[in-house]
Protein backbone atom coordinates (compact mmCIF):
# COMPACT_ATOMS: atom_id res chain seq x y z
CA UNK A 1 0.00 0.00 0.00
CA UNK A 2 1.50 3.57 -1.08
CA UNK A 3 1.42 6.42 1.38
CA UNK A 4 2.52 10.00 0.71
CA UNK A 5 3.87 11.60 3.48
CA UNK A 6 4.18 15.25 2.90
CA UNK A 7 6.16 16.85 6.13
CA UNK A 8 8.92 19.56 6.13
CA UNK A 9 10.69 18.09 9.36
CA UNK A 10 13.19 15.26 8.07
CA UNK A 11 13.97 13.50 11.74
CA UNK A 12 9.93 13.00 11.92
CA UNK A 13 9.03 12.39 8.23
CA UNK A 14 12.41 10.02 8.57
CA UNK A 15 11.30 8.22 12.20
CA UNK A 16 7.16 8.21 10.52
CA UNK A 17 8.54 6.15 7.33
CA UNK A 18 10.84 3.84 8.85
CA UNK A 19 8.46 2.65 11.19
CA UNK A 20 5.27 2.40 8.46
CA UNK A 21 7.81 1.01 5.89
CA UNK A 22 7.81 -2.98 6.04
CA UNK A 23 5.52 -5.33 5.28
CA UNK A 24 2.42 -3.23 5.10
CA UNK A 25 3.25 -0.14 3.66
CA UNK A 26 5.64 1.99 0.83
CA UNK A 27 6.16 5.67 2.08
CA UNK A 28 6.90 8.16 -0.12
CA UNK A 29 8.28 11.04 0.95
CA UNK A 30 8.03 15.50 0.18
CA UNK A 31 9.37 17.89 2.11
CA UNK A 32 7.89 21.44 0.68
CA UNK A 33 4.63 22.49 -0.47
CA UNK A 34 5.00 22.46 -4.30
CA UNK A 35 6.52 18.48 -4.29
CA UNK A 36 3.95 17.59 -2.05
CA UNK A 37 1.14 19.47 -4.69
CA UNK A 38 3.10 17.86 -7.51
CA UNK A 39 2.93 14.03 -6.56
CA UNK A 40 -0.49 14.39 -5.05
CA UNK A 41 -0.97 15.50 -8.32
CA UNK A 42 0.55 13.19 -10.20
CA UNK A 43 0.25 9.81 -8.32
CA UNK A 44 -2.47 8.33 -6.38
CA UNK A 45 -2.08 7.11 -2.75
CA UNK A 46 -3.90 4.66 -0.45
CA UNK A 47 -3.28 7.63 2.20
CA UNK A 48 -1.80 10.84 2.56
CA UNK A 49 -0.31 12.18 5.81
CA UNK A 50 -0.28 15.88 5.70
CA UNK A 51 1.11 18.21 7.97
CA UNK A 52 -0.27 21.92 7.37
CA UNK A 53 2.67 24.24 7.75
CA UNK A 54 4.98 23.51 5.08
CA UNK A 55 7.93 26.00 2.99
CA UNK A 56 6.10 27.37 0.35
CA UNK A 57 2.67 27.48 1.51
CA UNK A 58 -0.53 25.88 3.69
CA UNK A 59 -0.95 22.39 3.79
CA UNK A 60 -4.43 22.71 3.65
CA UNK A 61 -4.55 24.16 -0.08
CA UNK A 62 -2.96 20.27 -0.93
CA UNK A 63 -6.04 19.17 0.38
CA UNK A 64 -8.57 21.39 -1.37
CA UNK A 65 -7.11 21.08 -4.33
CA UNK A 66 -7.33 17.11 -4.13
CA UNK A 67 -10.32 17.18 -3.33
CA UNK A 68 -11.34 19.44 -5.93
CA UNK A 69 -10.08 17.85 -9.15
CA UNK A 70 -12.06 14.09 -8.08
CA UNK A 71 -9.27 12.43 -6.26
CA UNK A 72 -10.45 10.12 -3.08
CA UNK A 73 -6.89 8.90 -1.55
CA UNK A 74 -7.33 9.11 2.15
CA UNK A 75 -6.14 12.23 4.18
CA UNK A 76 -4.77 12.34 7.21
CA UNK A 77 -3.35 15.97 8.75
CA UNK A 78 -0.28 16.40 11.49
CA UNK A 79 0.15 19.27 12.95
CA UNK A 80 1.92 21.62 15.36
CA UNK A 81 -0.78 24.03 14.90
CA UNK A 82 -3.57 21.69 16.82
CA UNK A 83 -5.96 24.60 17.04
CA UNK A 84 -10.03 23.75 16.93
CA UNK A 85 -10.19 25.72 14.10
CA UNK A 86 -7.67 23.96 12.13
CA UNK A 87 -9.31 20.82 12.95
CA UNK A 88 -12.50 21.39 11.71
CA UNK A 89 -10.95 23.43 8.71
CA UNK A 90 -9.59 20.63 7.74
CA UNK A 91 -12.18 17.86 8.27
CA UNK A 92 -14.79 19.81 6.33
CA UNK A 93 -12.70 20.30 3.49
CA UNK A 94 -12.36 16.42 3.55
CA UNK A 95 -9.60 15.20 5.62
CA UNK A 96 -10.45 11.45 7.34
CA UNK A 97 -8.61 12.30 10.37
CA UNK A 98 -6.14 14.66 12.47
CA UNK A 99 -3.96 14.15 14.75
CA UNK A 100 -2.25 17.27 16.67
CA UNK A 101 1.84 16.87 17.40
CA UNK A 102 3.64 15.41 19.02
CA UNK A 103 1.69 12.15 18.65
CA UNK A 104 2.62 8.14 18.89
CA UNK A 105 3.88 6.62 15.76
CA UNK A 106 1.34 3.31 16.67
CA UNK A 107 -1.05 6.10 16.45
CA UNK A 108 -0.87 6.90 13.28
CA UNK A 109 -0.16 3.87 12.17
CA UNK A 110 -3.76 2.51 13.52
CA UNK A 111 -5.48 5.82 12.46
CA UNK A 112 -4.36 5.38 8.53
CA UNK A 113 -4.98 1.75 8.96
CA UNK A 114 -8.56 2.36 9.82
CA UNK A 115 -8.64 5.21 6.43
CA UNK A 116 -7.42 2.53 4.27
CA UNK A 117 -10.11 -0.04 5.32
CA UNK A 118 -13.03 2.28 5.23
CA UNK A 119 -11.77 2.95 1.65
CA UNK A 120 -10.97 0.00 0.36
CA UNK A 121 -13.20 -2.31 1.72
CA UNK A 122 -16.11 -0.44 2.30
CA UNK A 123 -18.81 -1.66 4.20
CA UNK A 124 -17.37 -5.60 4.04
CA UNK A 125 -14.54 -4.64 6.86
CA UNK A 126 -13.10 -7.91 7.35
CA UNK A 127 -9.85 -8.43 8.84
CA UNK A 128 -8.61 -12.45 9.18
CA UNK A 129 -5.75 -13.08 11.04
CA UNK A 130 -5.34 -17.18 11.44
CA UNK A 131 -8.18 -18.28 13.34
CA UNK A 132 -9.10 -14.78 13.96
CA UNK A 133 -11.53 -12.96 12.11
CA UNK A 134 -12.83 -8.91 13.50
CA UNK A 135 -15.72 -7.59 11.61
CA UNK A 136 -14.40 -4.20 12.01
CA UNK A 137 -17.95 -2.08 11.47
CA UNK A 138 -20.26 -4.51 13.08
CA UNK A 139 -17.61 -4.97 16.16
CA UNK A 140 -18.16 -9.04 15.85
CA UNK A 141 -14.94 -11.33 16.57
CA UNK A 142 -14.80 -14.97 16.04
CA UNK A 143 -12.21 -17.54 17.13
CA UNK A 144 -12.46 -20.95 15.15
CA UNK A 145 -15.93 -19.53 13.93
CA UNK A 146 -17.02 -18.86 17.63
CA UNK A 147 -18.38 -15.89 18.32
CA UNK A 148 -16.73 -13.90 21.46
CA UNK A 149 -18.11 -10.69 23.20
CA UNK A 150 -15.47 -8.17 23.80
CA UNK A 151 -16.18 -4.84 25.57
CA UNK A 152 -15.59 -1.86 24.10
CA UNK A 153 -12.30 -1.08 25.49
CA UNK A 154 -10.93 -4.88 24.51
CA UNK A 155 -12.40 -4.32 21.38
CA UNK A 156 -10.76 -0.74 20.14
CA UNK A 157 -7.56 -3.21 21.75
CA UNK A 158 -7.65 -5.74 19.47
CA UNK A 159 -7.81 -3.43 16.08
CA UNK A 160 -5.10 -1.63 17.67
CA UNK A 161 -3.23 -3.97 17.90
CA UNK A 162 -3.44 -5.36 14.79
CA UNK A 163 -2.90 -2.23 12.76
CA UNK A 164 0.63 -2.35 14.88
CA UNK A 165 1.18 -5.91 14.16
CA UNK A 166 4.92 -7.18 14.53
CA UNK A 167 5.48 -3.80 16.52
CA UNK A 168 6.21 -2.89 19.98
CA UNK A 169 3.68 -0.70 21.26
CA UNK A 170 4.56 1.32 24.37
CA UNK A 171 2.04 0.59 27.38
CA UNK A 172 1.50 4.77 27.46
CA UNK A 173 0.82 4.96 23.85
CA UNK A 174 -1.85 2.46 24.73
CA UNK A 175 -3.43 4.22 27.56
CA UNK A 176 -3.32 7.52 25.29
CA UNK A 177 -5.23 5.39 22.34
CA UNK A 178 -7.98 3.71 25.22
CA UNK A 179 -9.16 7.02 27.39
CA UNK A 180 -7.34 10.03 25.49
CA UNK A 181 -5.66 13.15 27.43
CA UNK A 182 -7.65 11.64 30.30
CA UNK A 183 -5.58 9.05 30.85
CA UNK A 184 -2.46 11.14 30.29
CA UNK A 185 -3.86 13.67 32.99
CA UNK A 186 -4.22 10.37 35.83
CA UNK A 187 -0.69 9.59 34.96
CA UNK A 188 -1.55 5.75 35.56
CA UNK A 189 -1.04 3.19 32.90
CA UNK A 190 -1.94 0.61 35.05
CA UNK A 191 -5.33 -0.02 34.65
CA UNK A 192 -4.21 -1.33 30.63
CA UNK A 193 -3.33 -4.63 31.97
CA UNK A 194 -6.88 -5.46 33.22
CA UNK A 195 -7.99 -4.64 30.14
CA UNK A 196 -5.24 -7.02 28.05
CA UNK A 197 -5.31 -9.92 30.72
CA UNK A 198 -9.54 -10.34 29.78
CA UNK A 199 -8.62 -10.07 26.10
CA UNK A 200 -5.97 -12.40 26.28
CA UNK A 201 -8.01 -14.78 28.11
CA UNK A 202 -10.82 -14.42 25.63
CA UNK A 203 -9.32 -15.01 22.34
CA UNK A 204 -7.27 -18.52 23.84
CA UNK A 205 -10.53 -19.57 25.37
CA UNK A 206 -11.37 -20.83 21.75
CA UNK A 207 -7.90 -22.47 20.89
CA UNK A 208 -6.68 -18.73 19.50
CA UNK A 209 -3.40 -18.69 19.23
CA UNK A 210 -1.46 -16.08 20.96
CA UNK A 211 -0.51 -13.45 19.26
CA UNK A 212 0.33 -10.99 22.13
CA UNK A 213 3.61 -10.83 23.73
CA UNK A 214 4.89 -8.83 26.58
CA UNK A 215 7.77 -6.71 26.17
CA UNK A 216 9.33 -6.51 29.64
CA UNK A 217 7.45 -3.72 31.34
CA UNK A 218 7.64 -1.36 28.01
CA UNK A 219 4.83 -2.46 26.46
CA UNK A 220 3.13 -4.96 23.96
CA UNK A 221 3.58 -7.05 20.47
CA UNK A 222 1.43 -8.20 18.91
CA UNK A 223 3.15 -11.32 16.70
CA UNK A 224 1.82 -12.60 13.89
CA UNK B 1 -10.41 55.96 56.15
CA UNK B 2 -11.30 59.55 56.25
CA UNK B 3 -12.05 61.50 52.93
CA UNK B 4 -9.22 63.82 52.34
CA UNK B 5 -11.08 67.32 52.67
CA UNK B 6 -13.46 66.11 55.60
CA UNK B 7 -10.01 65.63 57.48
CA UNK B 8 -9.47 69.19 56.90
CA UNK B 9 -12.87 70.41 56.80
CA UNK B 10 -12.97 68.70 61.01
CA UNK B 11 -10.27 70.70 61.85
CA UNK B 12 -11.62 74.13 60.76
CA UNK B 13 -14.97 73.06 62.39
CA UNK B 14 -13.06 72.37 65.30
CA UNK B 15 -11.64 75.93 65.34
CA UNK B 16 -14.93 77.95 64.99
CA UNK B 17 -16.71 75.92 67.48
CA UNK B 18 -13.64 77.05 70.49
CA UNK B 19 -13.85 80.49 68.84
CA UNK B 20 -17.14 80.92 69.12
CA UNK B 21 -17.30 79.20 72.70
CA UNK B 22 -14.59 81.56 73.88
CA UNK B 23 -16.77 84.54 72.38
CA UNK B 24 -19.80 84.10 74.89
CA UNK B 25 -17.79 85.23 78.34
CA UNK B 26 -16.53 88.11 75.85
CA UNK B 27 -19.84 89.07 74.80
CA UNK B 28 -20.95 88.71 78.17
CA UNK B 29 -18.59 91.03 79.85
CA UNK B 30 -18.58 93.57 77.12
CA UNK B 31 -22.08 93.59 77.36
CA UNK B 32 -22.13 94.27 81.26
CA UNK B 33 -19.68 96.89 80.88
CA UNK B 34 -21.85 98.73 78.60
CA UNK B 35 -24.83 98.39 80.20
CA UNK B 36 -23.10 99.78 83.59
CA UNK B 37 -21.70 102.58 81.99
CA UNK B 38 -25.01 103.02 80.22
CA UNK B 39 -26.87 103.16 84.00
CA UNK B 40 -24.57 105.06 85.66
CA UNK B 41 -24.65 107.86 82.98
CA UNK B 42 -28.35 108.19 83.77
CA UNK B 43 -27.88 107.74 87.58
CA UNK B 44 -29.74 104.44 87.63
CA UNK B 45 -29.43 102.48 90.64
CA UNK B 46 -31.01 99.08 90.04
CA UNK B 47 -32.02 96.52 92.94
CA UNK B 48 -29.52 93.92 93.60
CA UNK B 49 -32.37 91.62 92.33
CA UNK B 50 -32.95 93.58 89.02
CA UNK B 51 -29.02 93.44 88.14
CA UNK B 52 -29.03 90.00 88.42
CA UNK B 53 -31.79 89.74 85.76
CA UNK B 54 -30.37 91.32 83.47
CA UNK B 55 -27.01 89.40 83.62
CA UNK B 56 -29.21 86.89 83.29
CA UNK B 57 -30.80 87.98 79.92
CA UNK B 58 -27.59 89.12 78.73
CA UNK B 59 -26.10 85.78 78.84
CA UNK B 60 -29.17 83.98 77.79
CA UNK B 61 -29.31 86.28 74.84
CA UNK B 62 -25.75 86.40 74.18
CA UNK B 63 -25.60 82.26 74.15
CA UNK B 64 -29.08 82.26 71.70
CA UNK B 65 -27.12 84.78 69.19
CA UNK B 66 -23.98 82.66 69.37
CA UNK B 67 -25.46 79.42 68.86
CA UNK B 68 -27.65 80.28 66.13
CA UNK B 69 -24.70 81.87 64.09
CA UNK B 70 -22.30 79.29 64.93
CA UNK B 71 -24.75 76.71 63.62
CA UNK B 72 -25.44 79.05 60.81
CA UNK B 73 -21.70 79.40 59.82
CA UNK B 74 -20.86 75.71 60.85
CA UNK B 75 -23.55 73.97 58.28
CA UNK B 76 -22.77 76.57 55.57
CA UNK B 77 -19.13 75.23 56.00
CA UNK B 78 -20.21 71.75 55.73
CA UNK B 79 -22.63 72.13 52.42
CA UNK B 80 -19.96 74.35 51.16
CA UNK B 81 -17.52 71.78 51.56
CA UNK B 82 -19.41 69.04 50.34
CA UNK B 83 -20.00 71.14 47.19
CA UNK B 84 -16.73 71.99 46.47
CA UNK B 85 -15.31 68.56 46.90
CA UNK B 86 -17.49 66.96 44.66
CA UNK B 87 -16.85 69.38 42.26
CA UNK B 88 -12.73 69.69 42.82
CA UNK B 89 -12.47 66.16 43.11
CA UNK B 90 -14.64 64.61 40.54
CA UNK B 91 -11.78 63.90 38.17
CA UNK B 92 -10.18 62.42 40.40
CA UNK B 93 -13.02 60.04 41.65
CA UNK B 94 -13.98 59.40 37.74
CA UNK B 95 -10.05 58.17 36.82
CA UNK B 96 -9.87 56.11 40.03
CA UNK B 97 -13.73 54.54 38.65
CA UNK B 98 -11.80 53.57 35.20
CA UNK B 99 -8.45 51.99 37.01
CA UNK B 100 -10.97 50.16 39.14
CA UNK B 101 -12.84 48.73 36.21
CA UNK B 102 -9.52 48.14 33.71
CA UNK B 103 -9.07 44.65 33.87
CA UNK B 104 -5.48 43.59 32.02
CA UNK B 105 -7.11 40.51 30.53
CA UNK B 106 -9.59 42.49 28.79
CA UNK B 107 -6.74 44.15 26.65
CA UNK B 108 -8.99 47.41 26.19
CA UNK B 109 -6.53 50.54 27.47
CA UNK B 110 -8.21 53.12 29.39
CA UNK B 111 -9.82 56.50 28.30
CA UNK B 112 -9.93 59.16 30.93
CA UNK B 113 -11.68 61.97 30.81
CA UNK B 114 -10.07 65.35 29.88
CA UNK B 115 -9.47 67.70 32.77
CA UNK B 116 -8.66 71.65 33.02
CA UNK B 117 -6.94 70.97 36.39
CA UNK B 118 -3.05 70.64 36.04
CA UNK B 119 -2.45 68.32 39.06
CA UNK B 120 -5.33 66.15 37.54
CA UNK B 121 -4.16 65.81 33.97
CA UNK B 122 -1.01 64.96 34.89
CA UNK B 123 -1.70 61.80 37.09
CA UNK B 124 -3.90 60.71 34.15
CA UNK B 125 -1.52 61.65 31.64
CA UNK B 126 0.83 59.02 33.69
CA UNK B 127 -1.63 56.05 34.64
CA UNK B 128 -2.07 56.47 31.06
CA UNK B 129 1.07 55.52 30.20
CA UNK B 130 1.51 52.83 32.94
CA UNK B 131 -1.30 50.51 31.88
CA UNK B 132 -0.66 51.19 28.08
CA UNK B 133 3.02 49.93 29.06
CA UNK B 134 1.45 46.68 30.67
CA UNK B 135 -0.94 45.48 28.31
CA UNK B 136 1.69 45.72 25.62
CA UNK B 137 4.39 43.52 28.74
CA UNK B 138 1.27 41.17 29.08
CA UNK B 139 0.64 41.11 25.25
CA UNK B 140 4.53 40.34 24.78
CA UNK B 141 4.33 37.84 27.77
CA UNK B 142 1.38 36.14 26.31
CA UNK B 143 2.79 35.79 22.91
CA UNK B 144 5.88 34.33 23.83
CA UNK B 145 4.20 31.55 25.64
CA UNK B 146 2.10 30.74 22.71
CA UNK B 147 5.06 31.33 19.95
CA UNK B 148 7.11 29.06 22.79
CA UNK B 149 4.25 26.19 22.86
CA UNK B 150 4.39 26.24 19.53
CA UNK B 151 7.70 26.02 18.49
CA UNK B 152 8.20 23.17 21.07
CA UNK B 153 5.65 20.85 19.14
CA UNK B 154 7.83 19.63 16.59
CA UNK B 155 10.69 18.61 18.87
CA UNK B 156 8.49 17.21 21.04
CA UNK B 157 7.02 15.02 18.03
CA UNK B 158 10.53 14.04 17.18
CA UNK B 159 11.55 13.10 19.95
CA UNK B 160 8.10 11.07 20.85
CA UNK B 161 8.80 9.49 17.16
CA UNK B 162 12.16 8.31 17.95
CA UNK B 163 11.48 6.50 20.57
CA UNK B 164 8.57 4.66 19.22
CA UNK B 165 11.01 3.98 16.70
CA UNK B 166 13.89 2.68 19.51
CA UNK B 167 11.70 0.40 20.89
CA UNK B 168 10.89 -1.56 17.78
CA UNK B 169 15.01 -2.38 17.48
CA UNK B 170 15.92 -6.22 18.49
CA UNK B 171 17.38 -7.54 21.13
CA UNK B 172 17.15 -4.51 23.87
CA UNK B 173 18.33 -5.34 27.55
CA UNK B 174 16.15 -4.81 30.00
CA UNK B 175 18.34 -1.93 31.64
CA UNK B 176 17.75 -0.70 28.20
CA UNK B 177 13.55 -0.74 28.27
CA UNK B 178 14.21 0.75 31.28
CA UNK B 179 15.62 3.48 30.05
CA UNK B 180 13.28 3.78 27.05
CA UNK B 181 10.48 3.91 29.72
CA UNK B 182 11.88 6.78 31.93
CA UNK B 183 12.92 9.08 29.18
CA UNK B 184 9.52 8.48 27.68
CA UNK B 185 7.57 9.51 30.86
CA UNK B 186 9.61 12.12 30.78
CA UNK B 187 8.44 13.43 27.33
CA UNK B 188 4.91 12.41 27.89
CA UNK B 189 4.95 14.69 30.88
CA UNK B 190 6.48 17.53 29.23
CA UNK B 191 3.89 17.50 26.23
CA UNK B 192 1.53 17.78 28.62
CA UNK B 193 2.81 21.34 30.46
CA UNK B 194 3.20 22.63 26.40
CA UNK B 195 -0.36 21.33 25.97
CA UNK B 196 -1.94 22.96 28.78
CA UNK B 197 0.50 26.08 27.84
CA UNK B 198 -1.38 26.16 24.50
CA UNK B 199 -4.39 25.66 26.42
CA UNK B 200 -4.37 28.57 28.74
CA UNK B 201 -3.18 30.69 25.94
CA UNK B 202 -5.66 29.65 23.37
CA UNK B 203 -8.15 30.19 26.23
CA UNK B 204 -6.82 33.97 27.08
CA UNK B 205 -7.07 34.46 23.24
CA UNK B 206 -10.83 33.82 23.41
CA UNK B 207 -10.78 30.94 20.63
CA UNK B 208 -13.46 28.93 23.02
CA UNK B 209 -16.94 31.36 22.72
CA UNK B 210 -19.11 29.01 20.27
CA UNK B 211 -21.64 27.83 22.31
CA UNK B 212 -23.87 25.04 22.81
CA UNK B 213 -26.43 23.42 25.19
CA UNK B 214 -23.86 20.44 27.05
CA UNK B 215 -25.42 17.69 29.10
CA UNK B 216 -23.58 18.31 32.20
CA UNK B 217 -25.07 15.21 33.66
CA UNK B 218 -23.99 12.79 30.65
CA UNK B 219 -20.79 14.62 30.16
CA UNK B 220 -20.24 13.49 34.30
CA UNK B 221 -21.21 9.87 33.60
CA UNK B 222 -18.82 9.84 30.80
CA UNK B 223 -15.74 11.51 32.43
CA UNK B 224 -16.63 8.74 36.02
CA UNK B 225 -16.60 5.53 33.21
CA UNK B 226 -13.18 6.83 32.63
CA UNK B 227 -12.29 7.20 35.93
CA UNK B 228 -13.60 4.00 36.95
CA UNK B 229 -10.91 2.30 35.30
CA UNK B 230 -8.50 3.80 37.63
CA UNK B 231 -9.98 3.49 40.74
CA UNK B 232 -9.10 0.45 42.00
CA UNK B 233 -5.59 1.29 41.95
CA UNK B 234 -6.04 2.99 45.01
CA UNK B 235 -8.68 1.34 46.26
CA UNK B 236 -10.77 4.69 45.62
CA UNK B 237 -14.34 4.98 47.23
CA UNK B 238 -16.33 6.99 44.65
CA UNK B 239 -19.75 8.34 45.93
CA UNK B 240 -21.92 10.30 43.99
CA UNK B 241 -25.31 12.07 43.33
CA UNK B 242 -26.05 13.23 39.91
CA UNK B 243 -28.80 15.15 38.94
CA UNK B 244 -29.70 13.74 35.82
CA UNK B 245 -30.64 15.88 33.04
CA UNK B 246 -28.65 19.04 34.03
CA UNK B 247 -28.13 21.11 31.28
CA UNK B 248 -26.22 24.61 30.89
CA UNK B 249 -25.47 26.47 27.50
CA UNK B 250 -21.50 26.73 27.53
CA UNK B 251 -18.66 25.87 24.99
CA UNK B 252 -18.20 22.05 25.17
CA UNK B 253 -13.77 22.57 25.19
CA UNK B 254 -13.84 24.49 28.43
CA UNK B 255 -16.14 22.03 30.04
CA UNK B 256 -14.60 18.87 29.29
CA UNK B 257 -11.34 20.95 29.85
CA UNK B 258 -12.92 22.17 33.27
CA UNK B 259 -14.23 18.93 34.01
CA UNK B 260 -11.06 16.44 32.93
CA UNK B 261 -8.30 18.05 35.24
CA UNK B 262 -11.01 18.60 38.03
CA UNK B 263 -11.68 14.64 38.24
CA UNK B 264 -7.97 14.02 37.48
CA UNK B 265 -6.66 16.09 40.57
CA UNK B 266 -9.03 14.70 42.75
CA UNK B 267 -8.13 11.32 41.79
CA UNK B 268 -4.25 11.92 41.20
CA UNK B 269 -4.24 13.84 44.79
CA UNK B 270 -6.14 11.47 46.37
CA UNK B 271 -5.06 9.33 49.18
CA UNK B 272 -5.02 5.54 49.27
CA UNK B 273 -8.27 4.37 50.25
CA UNK B 274 -9.29 7.81 49.96
CA UNK B 275 -12.78 8.93 49.30
CA UNK B 276 -13.35 10.54 45.92
CA UNK B 277 -17.03 12.82 45.87
CA UNK B 278 -18.90 13.97 42.77
CA UNK B 279 -22.21 16.08 43.13
CA UNK B 280 -24.14 17.65 40.36
CA UNK B 281 -27.08 19.59 41.32
CA UNK B 282 -29.11 22.27 38.67
CA UNK B 283 -26.08 24.94 39.94
CA UNK B 284 -23.44 23.38 41.21
CA UNK B 285 -20.88 20.98 40.41
CA UNK B 286 -18.83 19.87 43.86
CA UNK B 287 -16.10 17.25 43.53
CA UNK B 288 -14.29 16.13 46.53
CA UNK B 289 -11.54 14.16 47.53
CA UNK B 290 -9.71 12.60 51.03
CA UNK B 291 -6.62 15.04 52.11
CA UNK B 292 -4.22 15.53 55.14
CA UNK B 293 -4.23 19.32 55.15
CA UNK B 294 -5.31 22.22 53.54
CA UNK B 295 -3.81 24.09 50.55
CA UNK B 296 -3.08 27.54 50.64
CA UNK B 297 -6.28 29.02 48.87
CA UNK B 298 -4.17 32.48 47.57
CA UNK B 299 -1.73 30.18 45.72
CA UNK B 300 -4.13 27.02 44.42
CA UNK B 301 -4.94 28.35 41.09
CA UNK B 302 -2.09 30.23 39.94
CA UNK B 303 0.51 28.54 37.53
CA UNK B 304 3.18 26.51 38.59
CA UNK B 305 2.69 26.96 42.25
CA UNK B 306 1.67 23.67 43.30
CA UNK B 307 3.88 21.18 41.52
CA UNK B 308 3.38 17.97 42.94
CA UNK B 309 4.80 14.49 41.56
CA UNK B 310 4.62 14.17 38.20
CA UNK B 311 1.96 17.31 37.60
CA UNK B 312 1.96 19.92 35.35
CA UNK B 313 1.14 22.73 37.99
CA UNK B 314 -1.10 24.06 35.64
CA UNK B 315 -4.18 21.57 35.98
CA UNK B 316 -5.99 24.09 38.68
CA UNK B 317 -4.72 27.43 36.53
CA UNK B 318 -6.84 25.49 33.80
CA UNK B 319 -9.99 25.16 35.94
CA UNK B 320 -9.92 28.49 37.20
CA UNK B 321 -8.98 30.34 33.65
CA UNK B 322 -11.73 27.96 32.06
CA UNK B 323 -14.42 29.19 35.04
CA UNK B 324 -13.52 32.44 34.11
CA UNK B 325 -14.15 31.84 30.64
CA UNK B 326 -17.16 30.92 31.24
CA UNK B 327 -17.96 33.05 33.52
CA UNK B 328 -18.67 30.29 36.06
CA UNK B 329 -17.23 31.05 39.51
CA UNK B 330 -15.03 27.96 41.64
CA UNK B 331 -14.49 28.07 45.11
CA UNK B 332 -12.05 25.76 47.21
CA UNK B 333 -12.76 24.64 50.58
CA UNK B 334 -11.11 22.09 53.59
CA UNK B 335 -14.07 20.49 55.05
CA UNK B 336 -13.73 16.99 56.91
CA UNK B 337 -10.43 15.80 56.18
CA UNK B 338 -11.76 16.51 52.37
CA UNK B 339 -10.59 18.58 49.59
CA UNK B 340 -13.79 20.18 48.29
CA UNK B 341 -13.94 22.33 44.88
CA UNK B 342 -17.42 24.09 44.37
CA UNK B 343 -18.08 25.00 40.94
CA UNK B 344 -21.51 27.30 40.55
CA UNK B 345 -22.39 27.33 36.60
CA UNK B 346 -25.72 29.55 37.31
Amino acid sequence: MKILLIEDEMELAKAISTYLSGEQYRCELACSYDEGMSKMNQYSYDCIILDLTLPGGDGLKILETLKQSGKDDGVIIISARGSLEDRLQGLTIGADDYLSKPFHLSELAARIYAVIRRRQLGSRNLIRQGALMVDVLARIVTVNGYEITLTRREFDLLVYFISNKNKVISKNAIAEHLSGDFADMLDNYDFIYGHIKNLKKKLSEFGGDNYLKTIYGTGYKWEV
Amino acid sequence: MNKLLNRSLNKLLIYAAIVLCCSIPIYYFIFSALLQYELDEHNIILTERAGREDSYLIIVTVTILTVLFSSLLLIGLVLLNRRLSRELWRPFYDSLTKIKDFDLNKHQAVAFTPTDIAEFAELNDNLDKLITSSISAYNQQKKFTENASHELQTPLAIMQSKLDLFLQEENLSSHQHQLIRELSAAVTRTSRINRNLLMLAKIDNKQFEQQEIINLSGLINDLMELLGDHQSDKNIKLETNITQDVSVRANRVLVEVLLQNLFSNAYRHNIQEGRLLIRLDPSTIVIANSGKEALDSDQLFKRFTSVKGSGTGLGLAIVHETCASLRWSVRYAFENQKHYFYVRFI
